[in-house]
């Protein structure tokens, strides 16, 4: 088999990916256009249900697909379709005749500082997930407090918010959000950490008990109800106005510290790349797969294929689970296209 | 020579015309009399009072000559509308005065049959040749000029700069089109006088068409002719509208002449389905009396004031649905003045902590817009002002949110509370930055002497005064007049002059009293969420025109409505400034 499988984006997705096709014996290329490999979940400290370390799946997938080619600091330039596949040009300067595409293309983060209510860039503390998450990691952060008493998280920031133009859930942030708060009670045990949240998202497995633990164990507060305005008192502490919808009662906090769960949002940065390609947009702004049901992986193009975040928001488990089921859809489509020729 | 052709001076066919002259002018008068009497005590007396005035009478007869003959508002926004209406109104008033000046001067004795000066051809020989009678047909060519553009205009609103005009009943399609009949049919008839010929038919139908129209009259948008002038001098006695119905509101009504220019003007129209809430149908409802209808096209309303702004006789659309609003019945009765304000930061119970110097007031809408308060801080900080924040941890709210949804009262006791803290405060200067408060501030606070001022207008005179320097960047930006401050307050200038110096200016197709509601207005209550996302999409589409690199807005409302899909940066004012501070 001597045909090039172009894996673009280094997350968990594109590395997952290129390990099965490189096991299956293609010779895929991966192509990210950051500096290291492993995408949002590198910056990340444990991943829930099971509190594992992402620094350490990151080097697990790093072990999986070792050998292959990998192009760091790379972007598409311009992509033609070909007769039998598609060439790709590469801002490295090199072409590409590649047979396959798989975009593991992954999502961006919605970025808090548009729900300006909320004070993201404005206060001195408000955080989003992700910050909290590098410093748990071992980031310092001047805007985490050394002894906060309240700390406050706000669920669906961008998600389920037509007027943050997303309707959709982000599927993650609820679990995320009990997480980080269960991990930031563990760092600062005397503080009361309250979760304001519209619905609670709790599918996955385990996650019930994740919800539990939570409460039971670790006092976290769950109050039903979106964070209406957020304000900052004279002395620099956080003052919140909610409500609290269960027993219909208004609510004034004061906090040291906000963390703003931001959604998942379409990558903007690959909108060119989908244009050059044919790719369709679906109604959620994603990448559209030929349907949501059956055929996840697989795009309007033939030969391009489609794992993770990029068609839609997915847990860790989820996007390893499609990024090998893409990678054997192409294989599966390789095979094909040898038999006929 | 001229001579009479009849001893008699009578026809029958006079009858039609005679019968409608005196049906119009009684339902006028007695319309006149129901509006006057509808007014309250006050204002009857300051109308009538007005009428006394010879200032005033002379402003009024200016007023009607250059309104309603000329149309000079009208020519000013589009010529070709502008020639159309003037040609029939100035022409078919100009034939009148001149038909009258003919009866005058060659039989001054058949002055008081009223009719002599519309039919004189019939009646008079010879007449044709005299200058005034020349005068008179150039007129008349004049007007069917004009009848003919109004034919074109109804079956092609583009060709005279409309996209769209406003649907006609069917009474008023009885009077347009007896209105345009009036015209050729006096043509035509005087043609068969003059050649000798005095077959009567032509008359009769000119008659005719005299008698529908004046009879019609009072039920469609003609009762604009007379209303608009009974409109002038309730306007120029200073009489507002007071009920959602009656009296100056009637006026209004009855006084819009349908021309539809304010259905292009309103931002509503982004979607077509809107287009049946302009301020031309809400009049016409008001005039029917269409409780449901009007309740449905007050509450739509964004109260932009673009229609009233454009309106050729100043409906004041946005306070007659105000008031329309303020009809409702609500079963709970709220009390926000009640809400407990920490008013530490200006002096507790009035102690007068900021004697004379500068209170800010951001206003609720800049708690979602923490940037904006920040960059005013700052702003006043780095000019070295002394000043208080008013409601940095919360306020009051300034009342027009309930104001604008008809809720008088409760608006009213806000406005109360808020006197006393601000007049408590000791302070001399207010200092807003959220237009809809400066707004209500302006025109419903009672501060005695204490100077309320805008953002705009006060940074323009710190920076006149060099108390802050810009530096000017590089930043191209387009400036969006937000619908209080512009339209609301008049304020279009300072905002440009401060943008001009710290930034590049781009000016937008429609700007300051065009310029296109952003769709997030407090003032509707029943917009949904998606008409108003198109709404702020055609204003976008509007601003995008000038080519600039960036929003600039001066209200906290504008500005979370435009970033929410605006493919550039958003800035408010006081952010642009600060930025751009020399220090």
């Amino acid at each position: 088999m001597n045909e090039i499988i172009v894996v673009i984006g280094g997350g968990i997705a594109g590395m997952e990916a290129v390990g099965t096709l490189l096991s299956l014996g293609h010779t895929p290329i991966l192509i990210e256009a950051g500096p290291k490999l492993g995408g949002h979940v590198a910056s990340w400290h444990k991943l829930f249900p099971d509190l594992s370390s992402a620094g350490e799946l990151v080097s697990r997938l790093q072990e999986y697909m070792k050998g292959a080619n990998i192009f760091l600091g790379t972007r598409v330039i311009s992509l033609n379709r070909l007769a039998d596949g598609y060439s790709l040009k590469l801002s490295n300067g090199m072409v590409i005749n590649a047979s396959a595409i798989l975009l593991t293309t992954g999502f961006q983060l919605f970025d808090a500082s548009r729900k300006e209510e909320y004070g993201y860039g404005v206060y001195d503390h408000v955080i989003t997930n992700s910050d909290l998450e590098a410093w748990l990691a071992g980031r310092a952060d001047a805007r985490v407090p050394k002894n906060p008493e309240h700390i406050g998280f706000v669920h669906c920031v961008g998600s389920r918010d037509i007027k943050a133009c997303n309707s959709q859930c982000s599927k993650v942030c609820c679990a995320t959000a009990i997480k980080q708060a269960i991990e930031i009670k563990e760092k600062f045990p005397y503080a009361r950490v309250y979760c304001f949240y519209m619905d609670l998202r709790l599918f996955g497995k385990k996650y019930e008990d994740f919800y539990v633990n939570a409460q039971r164990d670790y006092g976290i507060q769950f109050i039903r109800g979106r964070v209406s305005e957020v304000g900052e008192t004279r002395d620099g502490a956080l003052q919140i106005k909610a409500e609290d919808t269960l027993s219909g009662k208004p609510l004034k906090l004061r906090l040291d510290l906000l963390v703003l769960m931001s959604g998942i949002v379409r990558n903007d940065s690959i909108r060119e790349l989908s244009l050059m390609a044919g790719l369709e947009t679906d109604s959620d702004g994603f990448l559209r797969s030929v349907d949501n049901e059956y055929s996840v992986v697989e795009s309007n193009r033939p030969g391009i294929f489609f794992a993770g975040a990029c068609t839609g928001p997915k847990t860790v488990p989820e996007t390893i689970a499609e990024a090998r089921s893409a990678a054997l859809s192409a294989h599966r489509y390789l095979q094909r296209t040898t038999i006929i020729r | 020579m001229m001579t009479e052709r009849f001893e008699t001076g009578f026809h029958p066919f006079v009858l039609p015309f005679l019968a409608g002259m005196v049906f119009v002018l009684g339902v006028c008068a007695l319309k006149a009399v129901r509006v006057v009497f509808e007014l309250n005590k006050a204002d009857r007396k300051k109308w009538l009072l007005s009428l006394l005035r010879p200032d005033l009478i002379l402003k009024n007869i200016l007023d009607i000559v250059l309104d309603c003959l000329i149309h000079v508002r009208l020519w000013k926004r589009n010529r070709v509308l502008g020639f159309m209406h003037s040609s029939i109104a100035f022409g078919w008033f100009m034939i009148i005065l001149l038909g009258h000046l003919e009866v005058l001067m060659y039989c001054p004795e058949r002055l008081s049959t009223f009719y002599y000066p519309i039919f004189f051809d019939f009646f008079i020989e010879g007449g044709q040749t005299a200058v005034i009678s020349r005068l008179m047909d150039a007129f008349l060519l004049i007007i069917i000029t004009g009848i003919i553009i109004a034919f074109i205009k109804r079956f092609w609103s583009r060709i005279v700069g409309m996209r769209r005009t406003a649907r006609p009943s069917f009474l008023n399609l009885v009077g347009l089109y007896s209105l345009w009949a009036i015209f050729p049919l006096r043509l035509i008839a005087e043609q068969y006088a003059r050649a000798g010929d005095l077959n009567a038919a032509p008359w009769w139908a000119y008659s005719t068409a005299l008698c529908v129209f004046m009879t019609v009259l009072p039920f469609t948008r003609y009762l604009h002719i007379p209303s608009e002038m009974l409109l002038i001098t309730m306007r120029n006695a200073g009489v507002e509208i007071s009920s959602p119905h009656r009296g100056m509101a009637r006026v209004q009504a009855d006084s819009c002449p349908n021309c539809g220019v304010c259905i292009d003007a309103c931002p509503m129209n982004a979607d077509p389905a809107n287009l049946r809430h302009s301020t031309v149908y809400l009049t016409r409802q008001l005039r029917r009396g269409n409780e449901a209808r009007i309740r449905e096209i007050s509450n739509k309303c964004m109260l932009c004031g673009k229609c009233t702004s454009v309106c050729q006789v100043g409906v004041d659309g946005p306070r007659m649905r105000i008031l329309a609003r303020a009809t409702e019945k609500y079963r709970i009765n709220l009390h926000f003045a009640a809400s407990d304000v920490d008013s530490s930061a200006i002096g507790e119970s009035g102690g007068g902590k900021s004697k004379g110097a500068l209170l800010y007031f951001s206003g609720c809408m800049s708690q979602l817009t923490p940037k904006i308060g920040r960059s005013v801080e700052s702003i006043l900080r780095k000019a070295a002002v002394d000043y208080e924040w008013m409601d940095r941890d919360g306020g009051l709210c300034c009342g027009r949110p309930l104001y604008t949804a008809g809720r008088l009262k409760e608006a009213a006791e806000l406005i109360e509370r808020n006197e006393e803290l601000i007049i408590g405060s000791g302070a001399g200067t207010l200092l807003v930055s959220c237009p809809i408060c400066y707004r209500e501030f302006r025109e419903k606070y009672r501060l005695h002497g204490i100077r309320i001022v805008h953002y705009a207008d006060y940074f323009c005179e710190l920076m006149d005064r060099g108390r802050i320097r810009l530096d000017k960047g590089d930043i191209c930006y387009v400036y969006h007049d937000p619908c209080e401050l512009g339209r609301g307050c008049g304020i279009y200038d300072t905002p440009r002059r401060l943008i001009s110096k710290a930034a590049a200016i781009a000016e937008a197709p429609k700007s300051r009293v065009e310029s296109v509601c952003c769709g997030g207005s407090l003032g509707s209550l029943s917009l949904d969420f998606e008409h108003r996302e198109k709404i702020t999409r055609a204003s976008l589409e509007n601003l995008y025109a000038s080519r600039a690199d960036a929003i600039a807005t001066s209200c906290p409302l504008c500005l979370t409505t435009f970033s929410r899909y605006s493919d550039r940066p958003v800035k408010d004012l006081a952010q642009i400034v600060d930025e751009q501070i020399i220090l």
